[in-house]
């Protein structure tokens, strides 16, 4: 779940333009900048540990959870990531790192007490994937890019205003206090566009995210073999169980067609925008999906 | 892995490579000559069910496989990861790798490669064996010697559980790691050595 990357990277871009609105110089800005980028990309598994306050586990702390790891990254051949456990009630869990050899998969405790060994596994397995997929180094440079091409736009905005504005003065029109004027409303107007720009830019991160997400559930699930494991996984930790009756998800099939209609029908709404993770109706949708072909193919 | 795939979040399921099985029967003299084990006859493949009708059918169709042959004994098992066994008893080691084999091959054949997680060679020390180096106490405290067929990497290791709960003897794990490396092509990364706790191969 990348949401911890999200959060870094928006506390970055803060950064950034408060940097750029003191007055510092571009080059300045581009180092700092640079650096972050570094400090995120070599120890992201550290910080977004810190954040949520994980502690790596040995096999002996946690012998349960590291078998089911271990047999995970057997099956899938892949290095076993550092596994650690977040004292933590809300039901989450991550992985972070920028490659396969120095991840880092993370699981609260809360987690581990709502879900049964099964669904704790295909979480897992959905983890496992995003370190497979190198989500956390794709994350981390597509929303480096998308600070850099803000950025960008509003040095470039601001060299050719300002060329223009010199070459309309030369032309002796309007006097000193209309000049002040011109250059405020051209300062709002670049305002503007460099945070519509970055608006776009944190719109297809988002999407970008949540099609990740959609591949990490589907590698997830071939991995385990069961797709319906991880569904009901996602359905427990979203806490929306209610929803569906206690039924088996394959005998609800039936009910989540007539059920997802609507949630399409609507279009897109501005949340399902601004969200880094999909519905859980288009994530149990593609599951369900997925379930019914492993039954038909093999 | 490629970029394009990178940027796609694409993995493709890892499939299994069956080529070194066998290696075994090398291991085998091997080991009796100068570790003094030898096979118990029994051999077990693990794998992780997947849903659906048809793969129900992909494991009853290797048990009618196998019980056709003589002398082979052939059982399911559960364990407590939600793994499923399939246990085979031969007292011919030659035949053993041969049924895993087949086995695996069966399930590989119908598109369950990937669920594939490894298979299992017990050994146990000849009675009285006085050619045990480890001698008759360092014979006795062990629960059984496992070589580990990790289909992905196309690799071996060793497992040595120890009775008391959830231990190994990682010394004679080293040492038959140094005994069979001429044999068998033994997994370089020690992470991947997982233990495998309660595995109904005996």
């Amino acid at each position: 779940m990348l949401t911890t990357i999200f959060l870094l990277g928006l506390l970055y871009a803060l950064f950034v333009t408060v940097l750029f609105l003191v007055g510092l110089k571009l080059v300045f800005i581009l180092v700092i900048a640079f650096v972050l980028l570094f400090v995120q990309y070599f120890y992201s598994d550290r910080i977004a540990l810190y954040s949520m306050g994980g502690k790596i586990v040995t096999r002996e702390q946690a012998p349960q959870l590291h078998g089911v790891v271990d047999r995970l990254c057997a099956m899938a051949d892949m290095p076993k990531p550092q596994v650690a456990i977040a004292n933590v009630d809300m039901p989450n869990a991550f992985a972070t790192g920028r490659d396969k050899k120095h991840a880092v998969l993370c699981v609260t405790t809360g987690i581990l007490r709502r879900l049964d060994e099964p669904e704790l596994e295909a979480v897992l397995a959905h983890e496992l994937s995003h370190v497979a997929h190198r989500d956390v180094a794709v994350m981390t440079i597509a929303s480096f890019l998308g600070i850099l091409a803000g950025l960008l736009t509003r040095v470039l905005l601001y060299a050719g205003l300002f060329g223009g504005f010199g070459g309309g003065g030369n032309r002796g029109r309007g006097g000193g206090g209309n000049a002040g004027g011109q250059l405020a409303i051209i300062e709002l107007g670049m305002l503007l566009f460099s945070a519509v720009i970055y608006a776009i830019s944190f719109m297809l991160i988002r999407t970008l995210s949540r099609y990740r997400e959609l591949a990490a559930d589907r590698s997830g699930a071939i991995l385990i073999g069961q797709p319906r494991l991880l569904a009901q996984a996602l359905v427990k930790v979203s806490g929306e169980m209610s929803r569906i009756p206690t039924r088996d998800l394959r005998a609800a099939e039936h009910f989540n067609a007539f059920f997802f209609a609507p949630a399409f029908a609507k279009g897109v709404s501005l949340s399902s925008l601004f969200s880094t993770h999909p519905s859980l109706e288009r994530r149990l949708q593609q599951l369900t999906e997925l379930e019914a072909q492993m039954g038909r193919t093999a | 892995m490629k970029l394009f795939d990178v940027l796609l979040g694409r993995t493709k399921p890892a499939q299994p490579n069956l080529d070194h099985l066998f290696g075994l029967p090398g291991a085998q003299i091997t080991l009796e000559a100068s570790l003094g084990l030898r096979p118990t006859g029994a051999a077990g493949v693990c794998f992780k069910p997947a849903a659906g009708q048809q793969f129900a059918q992909t494991t009853s169709e290797v048990e009618q496989l196998l019980d056709l042959g003589e002398g082979v004994k052939v059982h399911e098992e559960s364990d407590s990861y939600g793994y499923r066994w399939i246990v085979v008893e031969d007292n011919d080691f030659g035949d053993l790798i041969n049924e895993v084999h087949v086995v695996n091959t069966t399930l590989e054949d119908h598109g369950w490669g990937p669920q594939l997680l490894c298979s299992v060679f017990a050994f146990s020390p000849i009675a009285g064996g006085a050619s045990d180096p480890a001698g008759a106490a360092g014979g006795a405290k062990v629960a059984g010697t496992y070589l580990v067929y990790l289909y992905k990497r196309g690799t071996f290791y060793p497992f040595v559980p120890l009775p008391s709960a959830e231990k190994r003897d990682s010394e004679r794990e080293r040492l038959l790691n140094v005994t069979l490396a001429t044999d068998l092509a033994i997994e370089p990364d020690l992470e991947r050595w997982f233990p495998l706790w309660g595995l109904p191969v005996h």
